[in-house]
């Protein structure tokens, strides 16, 4: 067989090495091909520093022979390559250890309406260069032109567009196409060896609801500014209130100890503990694939297995780990549409809001912290201990009184989840995996 | 060093066409980037050798310079019109009507081989790998009962890198890398905790006969998750923080490295921008980042556009010295190149990153630093660290000790320790003479882009930094 690359559908490819496979004696054998077009212009004081663009296409793909399994990809698309990979795949698995877990998952009779997603946004293609460049030069502009800001990391805009297609030898054969595109800007304040820098970062599937230049820029610069004349506190324990970003990086550290990947490996705390209550009464989780228009949304998973909607946490009671088939199977229970490369992975995991508004959070807190960014590693899913760098707001009789600096914050994610006093009504889905504003009751702070 | 292989293929002539294409819009400056990566991969865990993967990434990129802007195009299908379309995409940053006349070739001359290896790994069969992953496992299984899970991950590759810039200059490099890591979990009553280790680097598979044999990284692994079971909370506030050698080197990684890489600097968004020649820390600190270090995981033979690279003084006794160069930053700062342009692939435009970065070595005997600390923290394993441009800067211990009267007492939990470089660096106040480097395991992130690093260090005392822990 000759031909190239370009020249053959996505499909035609994907089920070429589902062919190529079963002629290599493989049991199954199941090939994903994902086609992106990318496109990202990054200024800088007025002008532009990097403008980037490509087409790529990427192949990947596992056999199973035998209960043993071995995976591939690659970005050389030629006949030559894929059926020397194929083979090389096969003789692989061979090798290895039969594990009866292993294999596709059944073929399902449910289909998601892929329309119904909205994943994908005609007016991304259509977009000129020249009005990206402009959006991104509006958005740094506008951030410059308050005077206390003293320095830019720069703006960006990105778009990208992908189509990803699946087809495998359980018979299915399913294919869809996304669009993404964000602005951001990140800046500095304050002087020489006393600077402060954040940034604001908006992003969508849909060109018609990104925030403007003039919304990137103020939230900018708003955070940035917000952080200028630090000072440090002394070590205590405080009530913490979690904006809602910081929220998301609790819920991605919650979601990597629910992973049922996790679970049969034992490296999470919350192995074993389906059915008990982990956290208090406002902790309810969910993970849904199917919310329209979502960053985290998509009809089928890694191994082509319809997304849906789990509960997750219900009022702090554990009821699900969220899985692909494989892990499914190791804890006997069936996949959640969580299949992700080779893992377990969120679709849109978040934490539902509660009734109060961030001002009424705030209003309601004597005396602690208010997180706004944290830096570093330290988190720890095998203890749930976590464990960070920290820039906050200190608050004194329910209002911010100063910035914060040089502190850590410590805890344990288990401890957390039963002290979650109040969380907020503003869950706004900026990310895939996110949480509204919510108040811990008592964490360790680390100053002088 | 393992034989170059060229999956590419373009004639002189081919080349130069596609460097004048880049230029037809008036850029001042192109290069073609090819790469070739063959990458294995096998994964053990509940006893069973549980998966195998093998990875090819074939592509080019393109890039044009035009002041300070850059235009970058890149493709996986080589096919004629990919290629010429990803070097238009490139030449399109620039828009005068300038037209560059290219130089002659000329190749770089065979730079000194910093990869000596006799069994190039991506050679060696998987069954041979398989009976490596195996006995580390083992052996961190059998280490002792409480030993509960265990999970080990093999990995090796090669990477055949071109780069042919409009200077005239052709270059290339073939990168073996190769990395055997363990990760154990302790149980004891309820409590459980993880411990790791591992090793490798740009080495053959006589790595593991001649300098750590697979059983030392399971022993290693199962050691430190036996030791965390007895740990208890680390401290909270400010202490005195004793630096164990090797890879507590992530803390100037962080501190320092990073903010003396070129592009933040001349951006001026990092707090070093006007600091050259000035002093920033301890006149005991003396730091180095070196490409060139034999067999290490963060070296190269050139860089990422070419560049043979040099060891590099970034910080002389408390002053800064230099940055870390790449072209671009090198020609708009009018500073030498230091051949430190890396890129994570082929997708991606290269920027200033560090190798290898080290502390040198002191005059203190560590005994003695350690018996200068009434109470304290003593930080001997990390799992990374973060810093700003502003300065601020954290990293994490994985495993350390109390430090009382001069003695290391009962293990500590995990830990983040903070800081503000340009007070921590005035606060080392005992450097040591047992320099050494940390796992040949690790990796550094910017601007999205993953890079092989490692990072040294000798004994050293911090006189006071912040600890956040939760008693």
């Amino acid at each position: 067989m000759t031909g190239t690359p370009g020249a053959r559908s996505l499909l035609g490819l994907a089920e070429l090495i589902v062919g190529f496979g079963r002629q290599c004696g493989a049991d199954e054998v199941e090939a994903t091909v994902s086609d992106g077009r990318e496109f990202s212009v990054d200024v800088r004081r007025g002008s532009i520093e990097n403008l980037v663009e490509a087409g790529s296409r990427y192949l990947s793909f596992r056999v199973i022979k035998d209960r043993k399994t071995a995976h591939a990809t690659s970005s050389d698309l030629q006949d030559e390559t894929l059926r020397r990979l194929v083979s090389n795949a096969v003789r692989r698995a061979a090798l290895g250890n039969r594990d009866e877990y292993a294999g596709l998952p059944s073929l399902s009779s449910e289909r998601v309406d892929i329309p119904s997603l909205r994943l994908f946004d005609a007016e991304v293609p259509k977009l000129e260069t020249a009005q990206k460049i402009r959006l991104a030069l509006e958005t740094e502009r506008i951030a410059l032109e308050d005077k206390r800001i003293t320095n830019s990391h720069g703006a960006s805009f990105i778009t990208s567009e992908v189509t990803t297609v699946l087809a495998s030898s359980n018979g299915f054969v399913g294919s869809y196409d996304q669009t993404f595109c964000s602005l951001s800007v990140g800046l500095q304040a304050g002087e020489t060896d006393e600077r402060v820098e954040d940034c604001w970062v908006s992003v969508d599937r849909f060109l018609k609801n990104l925030e403007s230049p003039e919304t990137v820029a103020k939230k900018a610069v708003e955070r940035t500014v917000r952080q200028l004349r630090p000072r440090k506190i002394r070590t205590q324990t405080v009530p913490v209130i979690f904006e809602p970003e910081m929220t998301d990086w609790l819920v991605g550290f919650l979601f990597a100890c629910i992973s049922a990947a996790a679970v049969y490996q034992k490296t999470t705390f919350l192995a074993g503990r389906l059915g008990e209550r982990i956290g208090n009464e406002n902790i309810t989780v969910v993970d849904d694939g199917l919310m329209p228009g979502r960053l985290g949304s998509r009809p089928f998973d890694s191994e082509g297995v319809p997304c849906r909607r789990t509960a997750v946490f219900d009022h702090g009671i554990l009821l699900r780990f969220l899985s692909n088939t494989y892990a499914g199977r190791k804890l006997s229970f069936p996949t959640t549409g969580n299949a992700d490369g080779t893992g377990v992975g969120p679709n849109n995991f978040y934490l539902l809001p509660g009734a109060a508004t961030p001002q009424e959070i705030l209003a309601s807190t004597k005396k602690g912290l208010v997180l706004t960014r944290t830096i570093g590693h330290g988190l720890n899913p095998v203890t749930g201990d976590l464990s960070r760098g920290a820039f906050g707001l200190w608050v004194e009789g329910g209002e911010v009184a100063y910035p914060v600096s040089e502190v850590t914050i410590a805890g344990n994610l288990e401890q957390i989840l039963s002290q979650v006093e109040m969380v907020g009504n503003d869950l706004d889905f900026r990310a895939p995996v996110c949480g509204p504003t919510v108040k811990v009751a008592a964490l360790t702070v680390a100053g002088e | 060093m393992i034989a170059f292989e060229d999956h590419f293929g373009m004639a002189e002539a081919e080349t130069r066409k596609l460097l004048e294409l880049s230029l037809s819009r008036g850029g001042e400056f192109a290069e073609i980037y090819c790469e070739y990566r063959i990458y294995s991969f096998i994964n053990m865990e509940e006893d069973i050798i549980k998966e195998t993967a093998e990875s090819i990434s074939l592509g080019l990129g393109v890039r044009v310079v035009s002041g300070e802007k850059t235009g970058y195009g890149y493709t996986n299908d080589l096919s004629p019109g990919s290629i010429k379309s990803a070097a238009l995409t490139a030449a399109s940053i620039a828009d005068s009507g300038n037209t560059a006349s290219l130089p002659g070739f000329r190749k770089a001359p065979a730079a000194k081989d910093r990869y000596p290896l006799i069994r190039p790994a991506h050679q060696v069969s998987l069954q041979d790998k398989m009976e490596l992953v195996r006995r580390a496992y083992l052996s961190c299984q059998k280490a002792d009962p409480k030993i509960k899970k265990v999970k080990v991950l093999f990995s090796d590759q090669a990477q055949y890198i071109s780069v042919v810039n409009s200077e005239g200059w052709a270059a290339r490099d073939a990168r073996p890398l190769v990395k055997l890591i363990c990760t154990a979990v302790a149980e004891k009553e309820k409590r459980k905790e993880i411990g790791f280790s591992g090793g490798g680097g740009r080495v053959g598979f006589e790595y593991f006969r001649q300098k750590i044999p697979p059983e030392q990284i399971g022993r290693e692994a199962a050691e430190e998750a036996l030791l965390l079971l007895e740990a208890v909370e680390a401290p909270a506030g400010e202490m005195p923080v004793i630096l164990a050698p090797g890879h507590a080197g992530v803390l100037v990684h962080e501190a320092v490295g990073h903010l003396l890489e070129a592009d933040f600097v001349r951006r001026k968004t990092s707090i070093f921008w006007d600091k050259l020649g000035r002093k920033v820390g301890s006149s005991l600190l003396t730091i180095y980042d070196d490409p060139t270090l034999p067999s290490f995981r963060g070296s190269y033979n050139i860089d990422d556009e070419g560049t043979p690279p040099s060891r590099t003084l970034l910080i002389d006794h408390g002053v800064v010295h230099s940055f870390l160069q790449d072209r671009l930053s090198a020609r708009l700062m009018g500073r030498p190149l230091t051949g430190h342009a890396r890129r994570q692939d082929y997708t991606c435009i290269p920027i200033p990153r560090m190798s290898n970065t080290y502390v040198d070595r002191g005059q203190d005997d560590p005994a003695d630093i350690l018996k200068s600390v009434a109470k304290g923290i003593y930080a001997e394993k990390f799992e990374g660290g973060q810093v700003e441009d502003s300065g601020k800067f954290t990293f994490s211990i994985s495993a350390g000790y109390l430090v009382e009267d001069g003695r290391l007492t009962a293990p500590i939990k995990q830990a983040t320790l903070i800081g503000t470089n340009i007070d921590i660096l005035q606060k080392i106040d005992r450097v040591g003479g047992d320099l050494s480097f940390g796992l040949q395991t690790g990796s550094c992130g910017k601007d999205g882009q993953e890079v092989p690093v490692t990072d040294g260090c000798p004994t050293i005392r911090i006189s006071r930094m912040t600890v956040g822990g939760q008693s």
